[in-house]
């Protein structure tokens, strides 16, 4: 009985972590087709912001946290305009010399991996630099459960609550808010919506401003659990990637599966045989659904659904 | 892709030989295809080889090594800027080939063991290409999905090579050493005991630099063959090139293969070299270090990404301290953004030609019109 | 002639890398001048181990100052060259090269990690480098150029497990971190639990890059050990004593990682690191004059490094051990380095600062590790820190054990207990 509720406590963990990590880059790369590789440092970003915000400044851990978000939003609105759509260089240089000089990185997959790889590279470092080698760490909040013998840590569990709260809010924001249905209607057909009047560079800017201040809120949710150091983010990638990547083309019900299936199976491995197989088991699985459904779980989801749907 | 090549003899009408071999190495699928750019070329080889006789022994090392990753930055340029395939994988082949070289030189220190080391070794890194290459060309995976697959994959080999420090983990006499990685491993050597090549520090630096320009000259002729333009095709369009009849995923996997031999030749170089191979070239910081380098060369110019191999590397290499990341990420991010083919290609399509303007248009006596160019 | 002129595009191509490597002909770089003496210290203060390598560098740059403003070694100044290897170990292999190629060092400190240490081990030896390596590691190297002055695995485990038997009883849970140091650590605990009459009921090994513990935790209190001993190691492996402090784990903890050298009790908010002791040769709050007097080491350092965050228990080893050097050099009366490695080998001592009182420690010749003071340092509730236990502990395993005798015979090698002790297999 105590192992059942030990395996329950971890897989809520691990969906926790997975679909927590996962979120942002999902919906960056679902609506977008950017690959975000600074996915990390933006969540390091709202931990560091987070952890300033409580400690320095001596906010209570809640308005810390959405401090934390605010900071991560605004960072991520200075580099979509910046980076993502070169809107301010291009502005700057028409001024300048009369013609753009930067092409927007959307649907470019590998250039967008490329430059995000070195806005992460200056992130971490300028953190190092600017903040130094660790941050004093805020405790964890909310004490544990004891059951027979075990015990787990009650915020973690908790976080679990605050990730299935995170994945119905973005469904609730794509399904029943206006920037919601524009956001449908670009990933669908990006041309068609233009041409009935969709501004689709503002749906961009505010999904990558989404997409950051979901990696913020990962970032200052976990911040009371893991160590404040500038690589922080690096720990989170993996599982993220490999959650969209499993997930699929549908960002909220793939993100949710993935982070379902594959939290299953961490915490399974890991409770029997330790966490390195347990790391090793959520690698494996990954490539195989990949090899399997090459489409992740919603697009293979998608097409047995349109088949049937002929077939009908 | 309709620019013209040299194709046939040059103006003079001299050695028709010559102007074979140049039809071999010229085409449209890279950059330099004029009397020029060879004269160049050779005078930068002649310049690379005086080298050694100008400096010291510790900066002919340090150039050896960035000759030596120049065959990964050629591997990915063969594999993404030609095939279509972004892979944060070569690493995973480079590392393979690399460890397969120590542990069978480690067992076996002769020259004959060595040489057969080096062949393995790089068989190693071709064959875990197309292991790999086959479970996701045939498996159906596509685009980004793929570049994950191969992100993925050199975590996993991360995570095992570094747990691999016990006595276990012993092949005969070589143990692989987990996370401090094997030691003395051997310096190259060729042939069997008795007529043996043997290297040094000078020696080594012009076996890299010799095999380098030959492999480079290789991977041009393969380019600009009709078989380069069958992999130029799957990278512009798979489906149109699968309808006119080729075989699209039997020619992603041999180009992968192919970037695996050549990842793996790097490995097994570097392996020589530094006489230690460790886990830490799977981590994601290494791997990313191909893709930063053929990106900012050009990866659709071998030349590019060879230039941007040793460029950065010895700019990384010079720089120290605190600033050496921020500057290399800020880099990165300007030339992706600014110029997203890359430099060569820039250099070749947009600033020698504004250079040749200039010229012309100072030259104010020429009232000819501009004679046809050629190339 | 306008055929000269035009169609350069392929000349410039071409030369780009020309231009590059032309670039790299600048030797630079001098050999040390015949008065001074140049240490090479490499010690990582970006990348992964900037956090514990940046003391190092510090401690040895205090050292070296307070040498030179006492009239320098033999009447020369020491200068240093102290490149950041930015916890890279081909940086490292490169540094190392230059160092004593270029800059001809009389005697080289580097690196944090043993993989940087077996990194440049092979250039060392093949240029018989006098190499000074100050971190605690798993012990075992017995090499002709390296002198492994900092505590071993068995010193550091040592000195806490069997108090930590007496205190709290037979029953152990091992954690260590899923590489060499940690791996060989957990054979040594499995070779003392034996010596001591205890008993490893459990190990986990756990991979670097882990930072998610809730399933260790909990097989943690499934075991329900008298005491867990762990070997975690790096940032990801910190995030382990805070989530244990928020789980409710309270069993107590010996370590030969935590707090004496990324200072946790200090970074994590009580009573993450309660009840951890840590088996070290030095930490900031080792009671002894030499450290805690009015100018004594803590204060000198934080006079020099106001703005240093902690001083850790290698930046120790470093310090003294070029205090070492210094007493070699003079002894020998050379700079030359294979006189000062026999000299190092005729039995040094020096008053470190982790030796209470007028004690001091001493290299042992035979092995060239050193008989450290160690001490058991207990983090309370509010993470102040005391000394519970302190004894010298000799390094035994290349003595006794091996029959490690570099004084009679030069080896380069690196033993492990799995080939000489049963239990450890």
């Amino acid at each position: 009985m105590a192992n059942g509720l030990n395996l329950l406590f971890q897989f809520l963990d691990s969906f926790a972590f997975i679909v927590l990590a996962a979120a942002g880059l999902a919906i960056i790369f679902g609506i977008m087709g950017v690959i975000n590789l600074a996915h990390g440092e933006f969540i390091m970003l709202g931990a560091y912001a987070t952890t300033l915000a409580n400690i320095q400044f001596g906010l209570p851990l809640p308005a810390a946290m959405l401090a934390g978000v605010a900071v991560t939003v605004a960072f991520g609105f200075v580099v979509e305009r910046t980076i993502v759509s070169g809107w301010l260089p291009n502005a700057i240089s028409q001024r300048a010399i009369g013609r753009n000089v930067i092409e927007p990185l959307y649907d470019r997959l590998a250039d967008s991996m490329v430059a995000t790889w070195g806005l992460s590279l200056i992130m971490v470092q300028g953190v190092r630099i600017t903040l130094g080698n660790s941050l004093d760490q805020i405790g964890t909040p909310l004490g544990n459960i004891a059951y027979g013998g075990f015990s787990y840590s009650l915020y973690r569990v908790s976080l679990a609550g605050v990730a299935l709260a995170v994945l119905l809010g973005t469904y609730a924001l794509f399904r029943y808010t206006t920037y919601g249905m524009r956001a449908r209607a670009t990933i669908q057909d990006e041309d068609t919506a233009r041409a009935m009047g969709v501004d689709t560079e503002r749906t961009y800017v505010t999904t990558f401003a989404i997409g950051s201040g979901l990696a913020g809120l990962t970032g200052a949710l976990y911040a009371p659990t893991i160590t404040m150091v500038p690589g922080l983010g690096s720990s989170f990638l993996v599982e993220a990637f490999v959650a969209v990547v499993v997930g699929g083309p549908s960002v909220v019900l793939g993100t949710t599966l993935a982070g379902g299936l594959l939290g299953a199976i961490n915490a399974t491995v890991s409770n029997l045989f330790g966490t390195f197989f347990g790391r090793i088991a959520l690698l494996v699985t990954a490539i195989v659904m990949i090899r399997f459904l090459p489409d992740g779980i919603t697009g293979f989801t998608e097409r047995l659904r349109d088949r049937l749907q002929e077939g009908a | 892709m309709a620019t013209e090549t040299s194709a046939g003899s040059p103006a003079d009408g001299s050695a028709g030989r010559l102007g074979r071999v140049r039809s071999y190495l010229e085409g449209p699928n890279t950059v330099g295809n004029s009397r020029q750019f060879w004269a160049g070329f050779l005078v930068a080889l002649i310049a690379l080889a005086a080298y050694p006789m100008l400096t010291n022994s510790y900066q002919v090392g340090r150039v050896t090594l960035f000759f030596v990753y120049a065959f990964l930055g050629l591997s990915l340029s063969i594999v993404w800027g030609y095939a279509g395939v972004l892979s944060f994988g070569q690493v995973v082949f480079f590392g393979v080939a690399g460890y397969t070289f120590g542990v069978i030189s480690v067992n076996f220190a002769t020259p004959a063991g060595i040489t057969g080391a080096f062949v393995v070794g790089v068989l190693g890194g071709a064959a875990m290409a197309a292991v790999l290459g086959y479970f996701m060309f045939y498996g159906g995976v596509r685009d980004v999905y793929v570049t994950i697959i191969t992100l993925v994959s050199t975590l996993v080999l991360h995570t095992f090579m570094a747990q691999t420090a016990g006595d276990e983990w012993t092949i005969g006499e070589a143990a692989l050493g987990g996370f401090n990685g094997m030691p003395t491993i051997p310096n190259l050597a060729l042939g069997v005991e008795g007529a043996a090549l043997t290297f040094d520090n000078v020696t080594y630096y012009y076996f890299v630099l010799a095999l380098l320009v030959g492999m480079y000259l290789a991977l041009r002729v393969l380019v600009n063959s009709d078989y380069g333009r069958v992999m130029v095709a799957v990278r512009e369009d798979e489906d149109r090139t699968q309808m006119f009849g080729y075989n699209v995923k039997r020619t992603k996997l041999t180009v992968f293969t192919l970037g695996g031999a050549l990842a793996g030749l790097s490995g097994v170089l570097y392996a020589a070299w530094g006489n230690y191979m460790s886990p830490g070239v799977f981590e994601l910081t290494f791997a990313s270090l191909p893709v930063i380098w053929v990106s900012v060369g050009g990866r659709k110019s071998l030349l590019g990404a060879l230039a941007a191999t040793i460029g950065i590397e010895y700019f990384r290499n010079s720089l120290g301290g605190e600033l050496a990341f921020v500057i290399v990420g800020a880099l990165l991010l300007v030339f992706i953004l600014g110029l997203p083919g890359g430099i060569v290609p820039w250099v070749d399509e947009k600033l020698v030609p504004w250079l040749q303007r200039i010229i012309q248009s100072r030259s104010t006596g020429a009232a000819a019109a501009p004679t046809e160019e050629t190339d | 002639m306008s055929d000269g002129l035009s169609s350069r595009r392929g000349f410039l191509a071409s030369s780009a890398v020309l231009a590059g490597t032309a670039l790299a002909g600048c030797s630079g770089g001098t050999a040390s001048s015949s008065d001074t003496v140049t240490l090479g210290i490499l010690e990582d203060r970006s990348g992964n181990f900037a956090l514990v390598g940046d003391p190092k560098h510090k401690a040895s740059l205090l050292a070296i100052e307070e040498i030179n403003a006492d009239g320098g070694i033999m009447g020369n100044q020491i200068e240093v060259f102290d490149p950041d290897p930015q916890s890279d170990n081909q940086r490292y292999q490169e540094l190392t090269r230059r160092a004593i190629n270029q800059q001809q060092v009389d005697a080289m400190w580097a690196g944090y990690s043993s993989a940087t240490r077996e990194a440049i081990r092979p250039i060392i030896d093949r240029e018989d480098q006098l190499y000074f390596y100050t971190t605690q590691y798993e012990g075992g190297v017995c090499d002709h150029n390296v002198f492994a002055v900092g505590p071993t695995a068995r010193q550091q485990l040592g000195s806490v497990l069997p108090y930590l038997v007496e205190e709290y009883g037979p029953r152990i849970y091992t954690i260590a971190a899923d590489y060499n140091f940690g791996q060989l650590s957990a054979d040594w605990v499995k070779v003392l639990a034996d010596e001591n009459d205890a008993e490893v009921i459990n190990e986990e090994f756990i991979p670097l890059s882990n930072s998610q513990f809730g399933s260790t935790i909990n097989r943690i209190q499934e075991a329900d050990p008298d005491f867990v001993m762990s070997m975690l190691v790096g940032a990801n492996h910190t995030s382990f004593y805070e989530q244990k402090a928020s789980a409710g784990l309270d069993v107590p903890i010996g370590t030969s990682t935590a707090m004496a050298q990324g200072y946790e009790h200090l970074r994590l908010d009580p009573p993450a690191m309660e009840n951890i002791y840590a088996g070290v040769n030095y930490m900031e709050e080792i009671p002894t004059e030499r450290n805690t007097r009015e100018g004594g080491f803590v204060d000198r350092y934080f006079e020099k490094f106001p703005d240093a965050p902690y001083l850790n228990e290698e930046a120790e080893n470093n310090y003294f051990s070029i205090y070492m050097y210094k007493q070699a050099v003079e002894q020998a009366g050379t700079f030359e380095q294979e006189a000062v490695k026999e000299a190092l080998e005729s039995g040094i001592s020096f008053g470190a600062p982790e030796a209470p009182g007028d004690e001091e420690i001493s290299l042992v010749p035979e092995t060239h590790h050193v008989d450290h003071h160690m001490w058991v340092m207990r983090a309370d509730g509010e993470h102040n820190v005391e000394a519970v236990d302190n004894r010298v502990i000799p390094e035994t395993f290349l003595k006794d054990t091996v029959g490690c005798d570099l004084t009679q015979e030069d080896e380069e090698t690196q033993y492990t207990p799995q080939d000489f002790y049963e239990e450890a297999g």
